[in-house]
């Protein structure tokens, strides 16, 4: 045998070894966080009972459904539409783990992009998962990619164009599910999944929805409420209790012309209040240093307090960073104020519930505190 | 010093060991860099991040290796010298305004597909001998075809940078065209005469032509010969104006327009000619897989903070000097890479500029990364299709334009305002 030849082996070798433990270590990432569903929850359907085209791919995806056949207004809440962004999805779970209504119904949905949860996004070097310990031993919950996976959907165009607005975006996007609405019934997995939720809302006349994000602490939308002009009155109201409880967060109008998000669609299609809702996550950021789990749980990051001091960050940033406490805590606090400040100016359609962890006791007993057994 | 600075240093001491001492193959370096960086950031050797940093290119490496299979079949049937042998012919009286004309027409797969790499691959090819008949060096000939590449990648409808910087803000892409033609157009003037003007004047064309082998253009017709890159073009224009209906993406639209170059021209061996176009591009897809992981690394162990956050650190006097130099050098890594990592954060340090001319401007710099080692993918890509052995002498020529190319796009940033009330 030739001496390139073997050189030839002994690559092909090294390649082959490297696809099994590669391929395991992608392969691990399709297997479902565990949710344990607390006492509120009445029933736990797939999005594809509402759009049964949806059945068998990997966009359909579990919504919890509690206090259901409650008299009372509604609310949807859509976590993981961007698995890179943990806080939205922790808060999902925090509610289907210790909510219970006392009034209306609440449809949750943790994954709302279930094909991100089973990816990373190429060349970010992010983690795969983050662990939180709780007093019943430790609770692992993925960590996605912002988009669907490839091996889902895949090529992307060179330029998405978002179906009912024409608007163009970069090819990528065609896999973000926050630039797929109102959907496509035949369109790529992203906008069927867009289309489910949004005959979830349709069909269950959804008084309130609400997507939970995470963005950089670069960009300029950041501790903030993003609402559709007919949710501006009901997030104008929540940003006051908000305020009240010492909690700073912004209020911005929906923009008229980028298309696809909730915010936007959601309100001109159905006839429910759209709001989307931002923290600051630095494991997401452009700026971040040394990426790893210990990131996404504290967000403490020295070159984040140098862009800080730099003045080129939206949000303030110190040694302490902004941990997952914090950032679930906003959104939960959010979502608690949503339903109160409806109930407060329509009391016969009210939505209420009890059980959800308040902003200060998320910060000082830590998420585990809240989160079950496992079974 | 801090840590990620160490990182870096071990990182590119490791690939500039292996690449210029050992003489190791570029992808081998770029490897073992990774790995190095993996090691000091404290991370083992993590080859789920090796291979998952590998992805970020799988695209472009089915693009690429489907155009050169592409240009390759259409060489071997003899379209190619038979399209130049054309082109003259029709078009020797007027040299100056063929050279502009030239430029645009490399520019114009681009221009579409938001591809530096399809335009060279493609009209760049093309369009090489054609330059070589009017009397233009290769090196120059390679210079002019990788920026008319780059500015064709930029130019509209189509800047995917643009897109991406715009997209880090929001910003839909609405209303970049006419800040994209300012931008590019009278660039692509100006490299036409610089690069080739003092050449072609002073050619005897007229004897160029009285020289041409016109045989294979004869025995065939132009229209059977040149009906495979007419193949291309038409496609690539319906997937861009019927996206709903085509949408066939480029390595398909490589693949399918192959199939005719076998029927339409001189006979050849198709399976050999695949399998040498895949040996030619074979080094340059292997930088892109190690550059996958270099990056992989460098955003896992925190070098790329640190490099992002230091070039955000200058004062704000200095701001454009860092847009110009940080923007191409990380553009080594990928231009959409680089208009990604650093076009938005700069973009939001201007955010008192006018928004779409100075994403528009930064996304020209931006493009200067496919100029810039190891990738330079249009650099390479040129010198290829114009049969130099390597790329150094392309890039030295390439030097003042590009130095141009940022002035003028620093330009439209400081003067955003004024220049967006011109139209």
């Amino acid at each position: 045998m030739k001496k390139h030849h073997i050189t030839a082996i002994i690559f092909l070798a090294l390649a082959g070894a490297a696809a099994i433990v590669s391929g395991a270590s992608f392969l691990a990432m399709r297997k479902p966080d565990i949710i344990v569903p607390g006492p509120g929850v009445s029933e736990v359907v797939m999005l594809s009972n509402w759009y049964p085209q949806l059945k068998g791919t990997p966009g359909d995806t579990e919504v919890y459904i509690l206090g259901k056949g409650n008299p009372g207004a509604s609310m949807l809440v859509l976590g993981g539409t961007h698995p890179n962004e943990p806080s939205g999805h922790m808060a999902a779970i925090l509610l289907i783990e210790n909510a219970v209504m006392t009034s209306g119904t609440l449809y949750v949905i943790p994954r709302a992009n279930a094909s991100g949860f089973t990816h990373n996004d190429p060349q970010e070097g992010a983690p795969q998962s983050f662990t939180i310990q709780t007093p019943n031993g430790p609770r692992v919950f993925r960590y996605g990619s912002r988009a669907t996976n490839p091996v889902h959907q895949w090529p992307d165009p060179n330029v998405y164009i978002h179906a009912s607005s024409g608007q163009s975006l970069s090819g990528s996007e065609t896999r973000n599910r926050n630039r797929g609405y109102p959907g496509r019934e035949n369109g790529t997995l992203t906008e069927r999944v867009c289309y489910g939720i949004v005959q979830l809302i349709k069909k269950e006349k959804v008084t309130i929805t609400v997507d939970l994000h995470e963005a950089s602490p670069e960009y300029p939308v950041i501790n903030a409420i993003v609402a559709h002009p007919k949710a501006m009155g009901l997030a104008s109201e929540t940003v006051l209790g908000l305020e009240m409880q010492n909690i700073t967060i912004g209020l911005e109008p929906s923009p008229v012309n980028l298309r696809g998000l909730s915010h936007r669609e959601l309100g001109d299609f159905t006839d429910t209040l759209p709001v989307l809702m931002e923290t600051a996550n630095a494991s997401q950021g452009r700026l971040r240093g040394r990426t790893d789990e210990a990131l996404v749980l504290t967000g403490k990051d020295k070159w984040y307090v140098k862009a800080q001091k730099l003045g080129r960050l939206y949000v303030p940033y110190d040694e302490n960073g902004h941990p997952l406490e914090e950032r679930t805590g906003r959104h939960l606090a959010g979502i608690t104020e949503l339903a109160f400040s409806w109930t407060l100016e329509n009391p016969d359609s009210a939505l209420e519930f009890t059980g959800v962890p308040a902003y200060a006791e998320l910060q000082e007993k830590g998420l585990g505190a809240f989160l079950r057994p496992l079974p | 010093m801090s840590q990620e600075f160490f990182i870096f240093v071990v990182m590119v001491g490791v690939f500039a060991a292996g690449t210029f001492a050992l003489k190791w193959p570029v992808a081998v370096s770029m490897l073992l860099a990774s790995v190095a960086g993996a090691l000091a950031g404290g991370f083992g050797v993590p080859i789920r991040h090796l291979v998952e940093g590998t992805f970020g290119y799988v695209d472009t490496i089915l693009t690429i290796a489907t155009a050169m299979i592409f240009m390759n079949a259409f060489k071997d049937s003899g379209g190619l010298e038979a399209l130049s042998a054309a082109t003259i012919r029709r078009f020797h009286k007027i040299p100056g305004l063929l050279l502009v004309l030239l430029t645009f027409v490399v520019m114009f797969p681009g221009m579409i597909t938001g591809s530096s790499s399809a335009s060279v691959l493609t009209a760049g090819a093309v369009v090489a001998p054609m330059f070589a008949a009017l009397g233009i060096p290769g090196v120059e000939a390679a210079a002019l075809i990788a920026m008319a590449g780059i500015l064709g990648m930029i130019a509209p409808p189509v800047n995917i940078p643009a897109m991406i910087i715009g997209g880090g803000i929001d910003m839909p892409y609405v209303g970049f065209e006419i800040p994209l033609l300012l931008l590019t157009v009278p660039l692509a003037v100006f490299s036409a005469f610089y690069f080739g003007y003092r050449f072609v004047k002073k050619t005897d064309i007229s004897a160029v032509v009285r020289t041409l082998d016109t045989k294979t253009l004869d025995q065939y017709g132009g229209f059977r010969l040149f009906s495979p890159v007419l193949i291309v073009l038409i496609l690539m224009v319906l997937d861009k104006a019927l996206p709903k209906i085509f949408n066939l993406g480029m390595p398909l639209i490589f693949v399918l327009s192959t199939i005719p170059a076998y029927f339409t021209g001189k006979r050849f061996n198709i399976l050999n000619s695949a399998k040498t176009a895949i040996e030619q591009a074979l080094p340059v897809l292997g930088i892109l897989v190690g550059v996958g992981m270099f990056i992989q690394i460098m955003t896992l162990t925190g070098v790329r903070g640190f490099i992002v956050v230091n070039a955000l650190s200058v004062p704000p006097a200095l701001l454009y000097l860092a847009i110009a130099i940080s923007i191409p050098l990380f553009g080594a890594v990928s231009s959409f890479g680089a208009s990604s990592v650093l076009g938005v954060p700069f973009l939001l340090a201007l955010l008192g500029r006018d928004q779409i001319i100075t994403a528009a401007s930064l996304s020209l710099i931006a493009a200067l990364g496919d100029f810039m080692p190891p990738t330079a993918l249009s650099a390479i890509f040129a010198a290829q299709v114009v049969g130099l052995d390597g790329y150094g002498k392309t890039l030295k020529k390439l030097v003042i334009p590009s130095l141009i190319l940022i002035v003028w796009a620093l330009v439209f940033i400081i003067f955003s305002k004024q220049i967006r009330t011109l139209y």
